[in-house]
């Protein structure tokens, strides 16, 4: 139990760091940020020095630092993320519209990635050196070292615009969902499908893998029933590592696609310099990063009974 | 360390490819901005062996001199995050205790962050721009530097020549740059095809999206963005620079993997 409460103790000073540097993005952002909200109250005039003044006295950007800080996050901790330069809509209302689309692509990305990466891993293991397992590894390599936005375009060209069976781009039925997923899912299952590989025929070759195939047992049936679960650890350590670094896919492949979600958002705020919505994003992803490393930690002590009976 | 360096096919692989990296604009028949919207979009020719874009440019030309930038920014990414973190690993490992308790832990959770987000958030604040960029991607790519030059350095910190060397009265910074950190270079160097992989997609990858490199230089990602438009009657014009960073980074992750079988 101890380590787990360490794992929690370290994710709440991590979200102490993340919401501080939230914090600090609109404090060293270049331009005077009471300037730039008052500009736009305004509605685009430039305010006096007095007026600018009187601002920053009502709206507390006098006070020290750290009490700015608290305030800011009893305000986050409530949804008041202030509004976007650009739509002058509440930042939270566009995180809530599209943290959903973003969980269902990264969910439905890992899926396609472990339905593309077990048959591989599982069939080159079963017979090491085979055509099979040479075929498969290079598959992986090329997999690796194919740019997701490339892999995105060469996608749209043969299956939306050469053969019509999908849609461009955009949002909204099952079949928007495919090419996005395949694209991200083919390029997280190179790595997968090489770590199934090494991790299965590394248990392969324990004795008890030998007690199983001297009873009598099938091939297929000691491979899947004994070695896998036993060569899982690893695998759930890498598939939450991905996860967790999901959001480098998400930027661009949500960009190459319109999919609305937080990637697209975030890289629209980039280019328009929209801080209030870098803002929100980072908050986004900080959270989302801790939740998904401390839920792979229990899985992973889940997974292995050795670790649960020790908690 | 000498007993490694025995020439052998990686190194003549290194150096080729170094050698066609600096040598690729002199391949090149045309000057990579030299456009004429009388010739744009033309197929392939024996003038235009991979044809022209848009703006009637020659596509080949382009690809080659993109060997001077892609390739050269990551580098460059690479170089700030092996700096960075080779000094904080040397500095983890060497002095100990809380300095190096505290290190690690960063690392740890820098190791896992998206990397990207954070780098777009950095470049944002600096003003983006390719030079920020190029400081972002390696300001959040050090945390692997760190931890095995860490590694290596509370090993080697223990071997008779360091203490020799501290016995001689040589300052902690000397011992740490001069005697553990020429040790520890292999390890350093094993990483750098991966790295390079890495900066080579992601640099290209937010070229793509208009937040690398600058318009219109010859960088790939940018290639395939501009592109794109006459992607269904002109494939070539995103197929070439594609496969141009697949093979790059197929290159490196096959000369990364030669390396650590040798060193590791």
């Amino acid at each position: 139990m101890s380590t787990l409460v360490r794992r929690l103790g370290l994710s709440l000073v991590l979200l102490a760091g993340i919401t501080v540097a939230s914090f600090a993005l609109l404090r060293v952002m270049p331009g005077d940020f009471a300037e730039i909200l008052l500009t736009q109250q305004m509605d685009g005039e430039m305010p006096t020095a007095e007026a600018l003044d009187r601002f920053k006295l009502e709206h507390g950007f006098e006070d020290p630092l750290p009490l700015q800080y608290l305030r800011w996050l009893g305000g986050a901790a409530t949804g008041q993320l202030g509004v976007s330069f650009h739509s002058e809509d509440p930042v939270i209302e566009e995180l809530v519209l599209r943290i959903p689309n973003t969980v269902l692509l990264a969910v439905s990305s890992i899926v396609t990635s472990l339905l593309i990466a077990f048959p591989l891993g599982i069939g080159a293991a079963l017979r090491p050196g085979s055509l099979f397992d040479r075929a498969a590894m290079m598959v992986a390599v090329v997999g690796m070292a194919t740019p997701n936005f490339w892999l995105a375009l060469l996608g749209m060209l043969l299956f939306s615009l050469t053969l019509g069976w999908l849609p461009v781009s955009g949002f909204g039925t099952f079949a928007h969902l495919v090419l996005p997923s395949l694209v991200i899912g083919t390029s997280l299952a190179g790595v997968t499908a090489r770590l199934v590989r090494s991790s299965l025929l590394e248990v392969l070759s324990a004795d008890y893998i030998r007690t199983a195939h001297a009873k009598g047992l099938k091939r297929i049936r000691v491979a899947l029933g004994h070695a896998l679960p036993n060569a899982l650890v690893p695998i759930v350590t890498l598939i939450g590592l991905q996860l967790g670094k999901m959001f480098d896919n998400v930027v661009v492949v949500e960009a190459v696609f319109g999919w609305p979600g937080i990637g697209r958002l975030f890289v629209e705020a980039i280019l328009g310099r929209d801080f209030p919505v870098i803002q929100g994003c980072i908050l986004v992803i900080g959270v989302a990063y801790i939740v998904i490393n401390l839920t792979v930690d229990v899985a992973i002590r889940w997974i292995d009974p050795r670790v649960r009976e020790a908690l | 360390m000498r007993a490694h360096s025995v020439p052998d096919r990686s190194y003549l692989l290194l150096g080729g490819a170094l050698a066609f990296t600096l040598a690729a604009p002199l391949l090149a028949p045309h000057e990579p901005d030299a456009f004429s919207l009388s010739l744009r979009l033309q197929g392939l020719s024996l003038e235009y062996p991979l044809g022209t874009d848009h703006l009637g440019r020659c596509v080949l030309s382009r690809l080659l001199y993109g060997f001077h930038v892609t390739p050269v920014a990551a580098f460059a990414i690479v170089a700030v995050a092996a700096s960075i973190g080779s000094v904080l690993g040397l500095l983890s490992g060497y002095v100990g205790g809380v300095i190096d308790q505290a290190l690690m832990r960063v690392v740890e959770g820098v190791f896992i962050f998206p990397a990207v987000a954070v780098a777009l958030t950095i470049s944002a604040v600096l003003g983006l721009g390719m030079g920020a960029i190029i400081v972002s991607l390696g300001a959040v790519h050090w945390a692997e530097y760190a931890r095995v030059v860490r590694n290596l350095t509370v090993t080697e910190k223990t071997r008779t020549y360091v203490l020799a060397a501290e016995a001689l009265g040589a300052s902690p910074n000397w011992v740490a740059f001069r005697h553990i950190l020429p040790n520890v270079m292999h390890a350093i160097l094993v990483l750098i095809p991966f790295s390079m992989s890495w900066a080579i997609l992601s640099f290209s990858g937010l070229s793509y999206l208009g937040l690398g490199a600058e318009p219109g230089s010859p960088e790939w990602g940018l290639m395939i963005a501009e592109g794109r438009v006459y992607m269904r009657s002109h494939a070539v014009l995103v197929l070439a620079p594609g496969l141009m960073i697949l093979s790059v980074v197929i290159f490196l992750n096959t000369l990364g993997d030669r390396l650590r079988d040798r060193f590791a």
